[in-house]
């Protein structure tokens, strides 16, 4: 039976393996392949620990709790995590304000907020008080809008 | 030692360190009160701030928070049954009752003072035990330090892991793991990179406890939306608060209480792994018993006895958890594990040598737990019904926030959009983890005592000609791996007896 416990125990052992793999492309020198310690060290004893602890939960696991999803909104989960990514896409070319400032505005849309004037006043004061904050306060440049309208304005 | 007090104090009441007190506190109070943020995800939203601030300063800001957000996290406990970190669940036990009863605001003091208490005692046991604990600690070696971590990493996943040692210390290996993803320290050879170059730095602390623990607590609040009776009730909790003021009787019913439960919270604190939340169930069950069977019958129901002692022990606990963090440089909690990180991010390496070389980081954090404890009492509690009102800002509008304050925090230390992405991946990774019910504070320690351990047993094979003999001829790395070893096989070893021992008196009954 699937628990919690044994999901975990196969994701963590799964993640162990791949890692035990990619443990064996670590460059070493011919000389330091004697050496008591050297880069492989460690990360092959922690596979065989990942590896040996998660074949032990597996199967002496007496949890049965099984997760408790039930009632979750998965798709806002999804869409924010969309949201999220591509925030991360444009952040930089479209500029923080605007970029910010959907993310913000979708985001408490996705959540069920749909009266306008909350979208707009609960996210923009706070978008431009960190861009504020970023530039003149700290010093530090963050461009506020996207390259090609910062160019027309010189 | 006077001198160093002398130096810490002075630093410690500068203006602009006041002021981050007294900030600390509110902003901690705040977040923690927010169910499903804890002090960690607080601390983590922190600090991007503290970079640019002065190590003591940045120190003191996030002292201030962690107090705040242990007494924003027994608000949430008291008014809505809804602890916003493990350490408050206690809280919830008598607090909750005593505000259905229409006593949420003598339950707040109740649990205010007890807090401020806790913490004095404890700041002050703090002062005695830090420093010569520290003195002692001077004379560790690399091999001593490579034990110290192995001993840090095994605590925190025997005490952690909610009886099952083996997942916890399986997401401490996990943590163990991604540390070594980047440039290896020492040799400077890529590891685990995939070629791919904004991992040859490795993966930031910031990143990872800001994924793993802000972005994954808001991330769980969009899966779980709340119900509209829960809104109803947090919208009651915070309107109907009642009178703050205790009776004469209360206060020496309670006094007796704090001065029991501080000293245990305290040991129970500076135990590596221990911490906050065993401190507050520990003393919760230690008072229930001493208060014999008549009062003890009231423990659950609303007892004043059973509010004090947990609020007491787990702030005690806290400052307790701090004699670990800055003696030996061993986080003995998910919290103090985030400061380590901090506090390694500014160039500062906790351990012995941070009490002689930067003495005055060292005092200014002792000092300033005291001011957090007075701001706490002087300033939190009589706002606490306007703090409340937090509770009823809409999650459609707060979560985003969270969402891009997580987000931010870490883009502004790096500008790298890489990083946004590779936190929304170990954000989703942690809701997942979360949901299978795998501790993720070990993983952070294990992280972050990673590079340390590593670096650690390195110097010490170089020292020893590469010969791992050295693990049993030191004394001291000897003494204390088999303390590292025990507290591993202790919590198996425990419940073997215990269920041994239940058997044994059944019998008896059944004779």
């Amino acid at each position: 039976m699937l628990t919690s416990d044994r999901i975990g125990a196969l994701v963590l052992l799964a993640f162990s393996i791949g890692y035990g793999i990619l443990l064996f492309q670590i460059p070493l020198l011919p000389f330091q392949r004697t050496a008591a310690f050297t880069a492989q060290t460690l990360p092959k004893a922690l596979s065989v620990m990942g590896i040996v602890l998660s074949l032990i939960l597996l199967f002496t696991s007496r949890n049965h709790d099984m997760p408790d999803v039930k009632g979750y909104n998965w798709l806002n989960g999804l869409m924010i995590c969309g949201l999220m990514l591509i925030y991360g896409f444009t952040v930089r070319p479209v500029g923080f304000i605007i970029s910010t400032g959907l993310f913000l505005i979708l985001c408490e849309y996705v959540l069920g907020e749909r009266r306008w004037k909350i979208l707009v006043f609960s996210t923009m004061p706070v978008v431009l008080f960190f861009w504020f904050l970023m530039n003149e306060v700290l010093g530090v440049y963050v461009a506020p809008l996207p390259g090609f309208i910062m160019e027309m304005g010189g | 030692m006077l001198e160093g007090i002398l130096q810490g104090l002075t630093t410690a009441v500068s203006p602009m360190n006041l002021m981050m007190v007294v900030a600390g506190c509110f902003v901690g109070t705040f977040i923690g009160m927010l169910p499903g943020l804890g002090p960690i995800s607080a601390i983590a939203l922190m600090i991007p701030i503290t970079y640019g601030l002065e190590p003591s300063t940045g120190l003191i800001l996030m002292a201030g928070v962690y107090y705040g957000a242990i007494f924003g996290g027994s608000t949430s406990s008291i008014l809505i049954n809804a602890p916003g970190v493990a350490g408050t669940v206690a809280t919830a036990f008598d607090g909750y009752p005593m505000a259905k009863k229409g006593q949420a605001g003598k339950a707040l003091a109740i649990a205010a003072y007890s807090s401020f208490s806790g913490g004095t005692i404890a700041t002050i046991l703090l002062l005695v035990a830090a420093p010569s604990l520290a003195a002692v600690s001077l004379s560790f070696q690399s091999t001593d330090y490579f034990a110290l971590m192995v001993l840090g990493l095994t605590a925190v996943a025997a005490f952690a892991g909610k009886g099952n040692v083996v997942k916890a210390i399986l997401m401490t290996v996990l943590g163990l793991m991604i540390s070594t993803i980047g440039t290896d320290q020492t040799q400077g050879i890529q590891r685990f990179t995939m070629g791919i170059p904004d991992l040859i730095d490795g993966i930031s602390f910031l990143l990872l406890a800001m994924a793993a623990f802000a972005l994954s607590e808001a991330l769980l609040v969009v899966l779980r939306p709340k119900s509209d009776a829960d809104r109803k009730k947090e919208m009651e909790a915070q309107s109907n608060l009642g009178s703050l003021k205790l009776t004469r009787e209360e206060v020496k019913e309670m006094v007796p209480v704090i001065a029991r439960s501080s000293v245990l919270g305290f040991f129970v604190g500076v135990l590596p792994g221990a911490g906050a939340t065993i401190a507050s169930f520990l003393a919760y069950g230690m008072e229930q018993r001493i208060a014999g069977e008549e009062k003890g019958k009231l423990f659950g129901t609303g007892s004043i006895r059973g509010l004090t002692a947990p609020e007491t022990a787990n702030n005690a606990a806290c400052s307790g958890s701090f004699v670990p963090l800055l003696t030996l440089g061993i986080p003995g909690s998910g919290t103090t594990a985030i400061m380590l990180g901090a506090l390694i991010s500014y160039g500062i390496q906790p351990g012995p040598r941070l009490y002689i070389d930067n003495p005055t980081v060292f005092w200014s954090v002792i000092i300033s737990m005291y001011i957090g404890n007075v701001v706490l009492l002087v300033l939190n509690l009589p706002l606490i019904p306007y703090i409340a009102k937090i509770l009823s800002i809409p999650s459609t509008i707060l979560t985003p926030m969270i969402l891009f304050f997580s987000l931010i925090g870490v883009y502004f230390v790096s500008f790298n959009t890489f990083d946004i992405h590779l936190m929304v991946m170990f954000a989703v990774a942690a809701v997942g983890l979360r949901m299978l019910d795998f501790p993720l504070a070990p993983m952070l320690l294990g992280y972050i005592l990673g590079g340390m351990m590593e670096e650690n047993l390195r110097r010490a094979l170089l020292i020893n000609d590469d010969s791992w003999s050295f693990i049993y001829d030191r004394p001291l790395t000897l003494v204390i791996l088999l303390i590292a070893a025990a507290t591993l096989v202790m919590p198996y070893v425990m419940s073997k007896i215990s269920i041994w021992f239940l058997s044994r008196v059944e019998k008896n009954e059944v004779k």
